[in-house]
């Protein structure tokens, strides 16, 4: 490396500052941490080998889908989409007034801004799974459980996303509402609201998406939707019927997220 | 209070400062001892610094920084005990232009300007948005008084600065103040259109009798579009006077040195010096 001298009508260019072993230092750390998780948690690779002869029969078939069983898994992939629908309809109305409320830009008292900070992180802290589980054991077996389930997973996951889309924002708009004599709800309504609207648009269809996968899985447990077919085919080793329905979610999957994802870029402008 | 129809309306509302001083929370001392008098109607440049207190001694005025010491009152009415709804009936008749235009870029011009009404719009009506045939008149008035009426409807980012700026003022006369605070309106503005807003703040304190405070970096400008100048430095009022009377000397008081080229608008830059 030859240095640049300084001479006449040049400066002298800076040298370039050494990196520090920090780096190095830290990927070796993650590699050691990660060794030491799977010796922990005794992680058996060669079993896998061992097991491969049992699993291939189910394998095969799971590439084979019957598509005979087509009309039968009609209904309840109506029920896991209308399920879906509805509880992302119910969480985006009762998560954006509360995301307004755990965001310091908008809420000026900070024990409110706590304690919906705090509950929300509870409702979050709680699987949907398990969700859908005490549903089904308080409500019953069926749709009404699932999307009580999903209502609750979608409020956590949008009071937290929005929340903190708003804490992003620019708050001149605001002050300017406040200065011409508003309150703090007319200023967050006039000056905030527009301002988070496109990526809170965003977020509902984020987990418009997620809750067609989610509502899938928590029929597993008896709340709706095709995740009790799943579990009913599931039991009877019909591998060609799961293979069917893996497909439609697959499909369903895809269109959900392209729909989506062309409405997200709209709203980004 | 609803203001009459399209008639221009408002108290006149003198602004007096007896020993206000400001401690920021951080223990940075903005302001002290500021005592003075602004009578309705007047047009006054402050100038100083940056970090003088010139926007803290503005912001004063409506309650955005609250005053730690002394007494401020706007038409008597005492701004620095005022908290909540009083506070409140204090910023509607002081409208405030900001440096950065302060506008909701992703709506449009008019419910920014509608944004100016809100003092006097129950909270119903603004979180439907239904605003009252009067309030969007009024605010059309003032958007017509800025010569911007025909953007009503276009998104506030799709404006270029000036006209962001001209909007800010529309919100600001939309409230039909008494007085309006400009915090360094055309520090991001180039020269031209730093005259065209200049101009606009000139004509609302001509022709409604609305008092104007105004902020400005450049001396020439302050000097130009002002019956009074305030000089600041280090959070002190070191001069009260007309703006002819702003000689070097005078200058010198507030700024701690001589003039240079960065502290007027219409100068070639001097790169040479930085």
């Amino acid at each position: 490396m030859s240095q640049v001298a300084a001479g006449p009508g040049r400066t002298a260019r800076p040298t370039r500052p050494r990196r520090g072993a920090g780096t190095w230092v830290t990927g070796v750390v993650l590699v050691a941490i990660t060794v030491w998780a799977g010796i922990g948690v005794q992680v058996d690779i060669p079993a896998i080998w061992r097991n491969m002869g049992n699993a291939s029969g189910t394998i095969v078939k799971l590439t084979q889908p019957d598509y005979s069983f087509f009309p039968q898994t009609l209904k309840p992939l109506g029920q896991t989409l209308l399920m879906a629908v509805i509880a992302t309809a119910l969480g985006s109305a009762l998560s954006l007034p509360l995301a307004f409320l755990a965001s310091r830009t908008t809420t000026g008292t900070r024990w409110v801004v706590g304690v919906v900070r705090l509950l929300n992180n509870l409702v979050r802290a709680v699987p949907d799974l398990l969700y859908a589980a005490v549903f089904v054991a308080v409500i019953g077996t069926g749709a009404l459980s699932g999307i009580a389930a999903l209502f609750l997973f979608n409020l956590g996951i949008l009071v937290k996303l929005v929340s903190e889309a708003i804490d992003g924002l620019d708050t001149g708009a605001q002050e300017a509402a406040l200065a011409a004599g508003g309150t703090k709800f007319a200023a967050n309504r006039t000056a905030m609201l527009p301002a988070v609207a496109p990526s809170y648009a965003a977020q509902v269809l984020y987990t418009f998406e997620l809750n067609i996968r989610a509502s899938t899985v928590i029929g597993l447990v008896g709340a709706g939707g095709l995740g009790v077919l799943i579990d009913n085919v599931r039991t009877f080793y019909h591998y060609h019927y799961l293979a069917l329905i893996i497909l439609e979610i697959l499909v369903l999957v895809l269109i959900v997220e392209t729909a989506s994802s062309a409405l997200r870029k709209r709203l980004a402008r | 209070m609803p203001a009459g129809h399209r008639q221009e309306r408002r108290e006149a509302s003198e602004v007096v400062f007896d020993g206000v001083g400001v401690t920021y929370p951080n223990g940075h001392r903005g302001l002290s001892g500021i005592s003075l008098s602004i009578p309705a109607g007047q047009m006054v440049g402050i100038v100083g610094l940056s970090g003088a207190g010139k926007s803290t001694l503005i912001r004063t005025i409506n309650g955005l920084v609250p005053a730690t010491e002394g007494t401020l009152t706007v038409g008597g009415r005492d701004v620095t005990r005022a908290r909540g709804s009083e506070l409140r009936a204090v910023r509607a008749q002081v409208g405030m232009v900001f440096q950065g235009f302060n506008l909701a870029g992703r709506t449009t011009v008019l419910n920014n300007v509608l944004m100016g009404r809100l003092y006097s719009t129950p909270w119903w009506r603004t979180l439907l948005a239904a605003w009252k045939a009067d309030d969007v008149e009024a605010a059309m008035a003032a958007l017509e008084r800025v010569e911007i009426v025909q953007k009503a409807y276009t998104r506030a980012s799709e404006l270029s600065g000036g006209q962001q700026q001209r909007v800010g003022i529309a919100r600001a006369l939309a409230q039909r103040p008494s007085v309006i605070l400009a915090d360094e309106p055309v520090a991001s503005l180039d020269p031209p259109t730093s005259h065209v807003v200049m101009e606009h703040l000139r004509r609302i304190n001509g022709e409604l009798g609305v008092t104007v405070v105004t902020n400005l970096h450049f001396l020439d400008l302050a000097k130009e579009y002002s019956d009074r100048l305030l000089g600041l430095r280090a959070g002190s009022l070191v001069f009260d006077g007309r703006g002819e009377e702003a000689d070097e000397a005078v200058f010198e008081s507030i700024y701690g040195r001589s003039l240079k080229a960065d502290d007027v608008l219409d100068a070639v830059p001097d790169l040479g010096e930085r």
